[in-house]
């Protein structure tokens, strides 16, 4: 216990310093002026207890405040809770609220705003997507109007990076009640922005929001966000100054990217993992060692070279490289074709099989299903492609309706969330119906754990036994990369590739 | 004229209606389920069966099309699932844009196609001839995406007299917005103006055949009164029939446009919704198209008469 309060105090302690360090940056900078920031889609609705497009957390980012934050190295930092006091073994949470905090709309921010967000994402008849990330949530209690109470029903320790994302955002009750169903496209938080306008498909502005809590934040007076979906066609607005930020840069045009005059390039591992997804019930790969073929028969490292131009890292977990949990130790992943020989033949399986893979109707997807289904004929196996729409893709996925599929995740901020859902027999997201009680075990552990060094060594452990029954075979871990023009100053790039716009400002050119 | 153009509107009804429950099935025969796709993968099955409900995606799909139809009379399409907007408005704000591109683009063919294809009629087997059978041929075998992203390389970056990307609205400044047309009008109308180029020339060919043209060079007219006014008028028949075809083809093809430069227009606003499973978006649009397509027609059969009054329209 002594831990978490230390821990909690230091973190609190940083967040104070963190403003007036921002605040120096921006004296005598540019402060003012416009961003307009290229996206590759648009926001598909502002209420973030409904959003299931990654692509809204963008804008939410920048309009939302959030409990908790995540910083570059994963630590969770204060935002609207200022400090917290976990108790009773990880099951009560106490947050210390901030005051002084409003709305855009002018409502105060307290202990009932953050219950009744709670209870909002809870209530069945809303369907929110953030109830099954909150799920462990028992009970949320005011305890005084700057302190709530949140008690879970289990020990859950990656709950705060839970938070630091869509769940953790606040929406205004007022604005909820005002508008009902038209929050979705009139949203009110406590963001260093507010909403301006949405033209959907054509841009959507926000503007600095003068009652905004962390006194001389945001620089920035109005923020653009245009959505492009053809990432040529963007790469060509950010060189010809049509945008002064860029997300989601292809992998051919980041060398250009880096050579080109003007603009800046930051490149680090993102929270992503691409694999193949094998049905562990059905024929041929409800068969250990033919899982364990395909395993070892796949060249992560060509893939890496051929499709993603040398970026990102090889998977052989579902832990990337930039995440603690990673165990870099672990060998067992590259291409043997003996051994996938091997396998075969303990599978019953010596002359080869067949099989049908599907996989999204996307370019890169494409060419790597191409480099797999190759590198697998050389070990006798036939794998036919079957390429399909992303909504088919899904519901052949839902309904277990595969062999073998091809899909990536997009990661989050704890390793729970790159691995419970997959690999636990019980897990919301285990659509290759694989079980292992042993692994069942090291997950529920991991997950109740307070312990990071205990945490990894556990997830050290998830890592050996699914490399061992081979129930995804993980391909590569994407890398996460921002584009921007030169005259834009003070973005902190983090791994789960936010764009985090208070700090930002504008060189005068 | 107006017997034949309100004749010609009420049997759009029955076709309509038609229209209508193709759409409707074909949405809903459509693979994946819209509740997991905005609910997300990690929804939970209660979570999923809540929201079908919500919306009635659970009753019978005869009592869903029923709904919709009579609603739809009254001339609520619906709403959007995502934003809740109501899908006329979201149609009737992207008109505009999308009727402003396919007007370019038409101005684009014919302004290329009609000067081509009478040039290398009346002048056939010359290098002008050439040239147009070769530019027919190129352009319409060229796919338009890469048109598009050749246009953008050669004209936004390397020469950086155009924008890229966007739309500036025609109210808000009218050089910006001719500007951010240009590129998009010649990639969607260039196929087109292959076309009718072709078609133009194979029709005066015909034409310039005829005995009445051979009449009016003899009675010492001059060549551009014969050319222009005799002959251009009568083969220009067959070029609006293919325009008239082909602009079906054209609205399918802003789909592509659109995407590629970004502008907010209805085909976008159309695939977003298809890949999202928005089901009213995507029905309100279709009939929307439709409507457009059968009034698009009925513009073609009016034209018609005035190039030949010999057609009569009953």
């Amino acid at each position: 216990m002594k831990a978490w309060r230390a821990l909690t105090m230091l973190l609190a302690l940083g967040a104070l310093a963190a403003p007036d360090r921002m605040i120096a940056a921006a004296e005598g900078q540019g402060r003012g002026g416009m961003i307009r920031i290229g996206m590759d889609a648009d926001n598909t609705t502002m209420d973030p207890h409904r959003s299931t497009a990654a692509v809204d957390r963008q804008v939410y980012n920048n309009l939302y405040g959030k409990l908790v934050d995540i910083d570059t190295r994963f630590g969770i930092v204060p935002q609207l809770a200022r400090s917290w006091d976990i108790k009773n073994g990880g099951l009560t949470y106490v947050f210390k609220l901030r005051r002084g905090v409003t709305f855009h709309d002018g409502t105060d921010f307290n202990a009932e705003s953050v219950k009744w967000n709670f209870d909002r994402m809870r209530d069945p008849a809303l369907a929110s997507p953030r109830r099954s990330e909150i799920a462990p949530v028992k009970d949320v209690k005011v305890v005084d109007p700057y302190t709530v109470e949140v008690t879970l029903s289990a020990p859950f320790t990656p709950f705060l990076s839970v938070l630091s994302d869509r769940a953790g955002m606040v929406v205004s009750r007022d604005a909820v009640e005002k508008y009902k169903d038209d929050f979705a496209r009139n949203p009110v938080g406590t963001g260093p922005f507010r909403f301006v306008e949405w033209v959907k498909d054509d841009h959507l502005t926000l503007r600095r929001f003068d009652g905004y809590w962390e006194k001389g934040l945001p620089h920035l007076d109005e923020v653009v966000y245009r959505p492009i979906p053809d990432s040529s066609v963007r790469f060509t607005a950010m060189r010809t100054g049509q945008i002064d930020f860029m997300h989601q840069i292809h992998p051919k045009d980041v060398a250009a990217a880096k050579t080109e005059r003007g603009l800046k390039v930051s490149e680090i591992p993102s929270l992503w993992w691409e694999a193949v997804h094998l049905n562990n019930q059905v024929a041929p790969f409800n068969v250990k060692p033919l899982r364990q073929a395909v395993w070892y028969a796949v060249d992560r490292t060509v893939i890496q070279r051929v499709v993603y131009y040398n970026q990102g890292a090889p998977a052989w977990s579902p832990f990337p490289p930039s995440m603690w949990a990673q165990d870099r130790d672990f060998t067992d992943w590259r291409r043997d074709p003996a051994k996938a020989r091997a396998k075969l033949t303990e599978g019953g399986m010596p002359k080869g099989l067949s099989f049908t893979i599907k996989g999204w109707n996307q370019p890169t997807q494409v060419q790597e299903l191409q480099i797999i289904q190759a590198q697998l004929k050389e070990i006798g196996v036939d794998m036919k492609i079957e390429l399909l729409e992303f909504g088919k893709l899904l519901a052949d996925l839902n309904s277990h309706n595969f062999v073998a599929l091809r899909l990536g995740w997009s990661g989050r901020p704890d390793p729970d969330g790159n691995a419970h859902a997959f690999l636990h027999s019980k897990g919301g997201l285990n659509r290759v119906r694989y079980g292992n009680a042993r692994m069942d075990e090291l997950l529920d552990q991991a997950r109740s754990e307070a312990d990071q060094a205990k945490r990894k060594a556990l997830y050290a452990q998830v890592t050996r036994l699914a490399a061992e029954d081979a129930p995804y075979i993980w391909l590569h871990h994407d890398a996460e990369v921002k584009v921007w023009a030169e005259h834009v100053k003070g973005f902190e790039h983090i791994s789960d590739g936010m764009i985090r716009l208070k700090g930002v400002w504008l060189e005068k050119r | 004229m107006l017997t034949f153009i309100g004749r010609r509107l009420l049997a759009t009804i029955p076709l309509l209606f038609f229209v209508s429950l193709v759409v409707f099935s074909f949405v809903h025969v459509l693979p994946g389920d819209p509740a997991v796709l905005f609910l997300g993968e990690e929804a939970m099955p209660e979570t999923l069966a809540q929201f079908r409900t919500r919306l009635g995606f659970d009753r019978p799909l005869t009592a869903q099309y029923a709904e919709w139809l009579g609603r739809a009379l009254q001339g609520d399409l619906g709403r959007s699932l995502r934003t809740n907007q109501p899908v006329a408005e979201a149609i009737l704000q992207r008109l505009p844009v999308t009727l402003e591109l396919l007007a370019a683009a038409l101005l684009v063919s014919l302004a290329i196609a009609i000067p081509m294809g009478i040039v290398s009629a009346v002048k056939r087997n010359s290098g002008v001839d050439l040239m147009s059978t070769v530019f027919a041929l190129v352009g319409f075998s060229m796919p338009n995406f890469w048109l598009g992203l050749i246009l953008i390389y050669v004209f936004a970056l390397f020469l950086r007299w155009l924008p890229p990307s966007g739309f500036v609205p025609l109210p808000a400044d009218l050089a910006e917005n001719l500007r951010s047309l240009i590129l998009p009008a010649i990639t969607l109308g260039t196929a087109l103006a292959a076309l009718v180029t072709r078609q133009l020339r194979s029709g005066m060919l015909e034409v310039l055949r005829q005995d009445y043209v051979r009449t009016a060079q003899a009675k010492g007219l001059s060549q551009r009164l014969v050319v222009g006014k005799h002959a251009l008028k009568n083969a220009l028949i067959a070029v609006v029939t293919v325009v008239g075809l082909q602009i079906g083809g054209l609205l399918g093809n802003t789909i592509i446009t659109e995407t590629l430069f970004a502008l907010p227009g209805v085909g976008r606003l159309m695939i977003d919704a298809i890949f999202s499973r928005d089901f009213f978006i995507v029905q309100g649009v279709i009939l929307f198209l439709a409507v457009g397509y059968v009034l698009s027609n009925l513009v073609v059969d009016v034209v018609y008469s005035y190039l030949d009054p010999r057609i009569r329209l009953r």
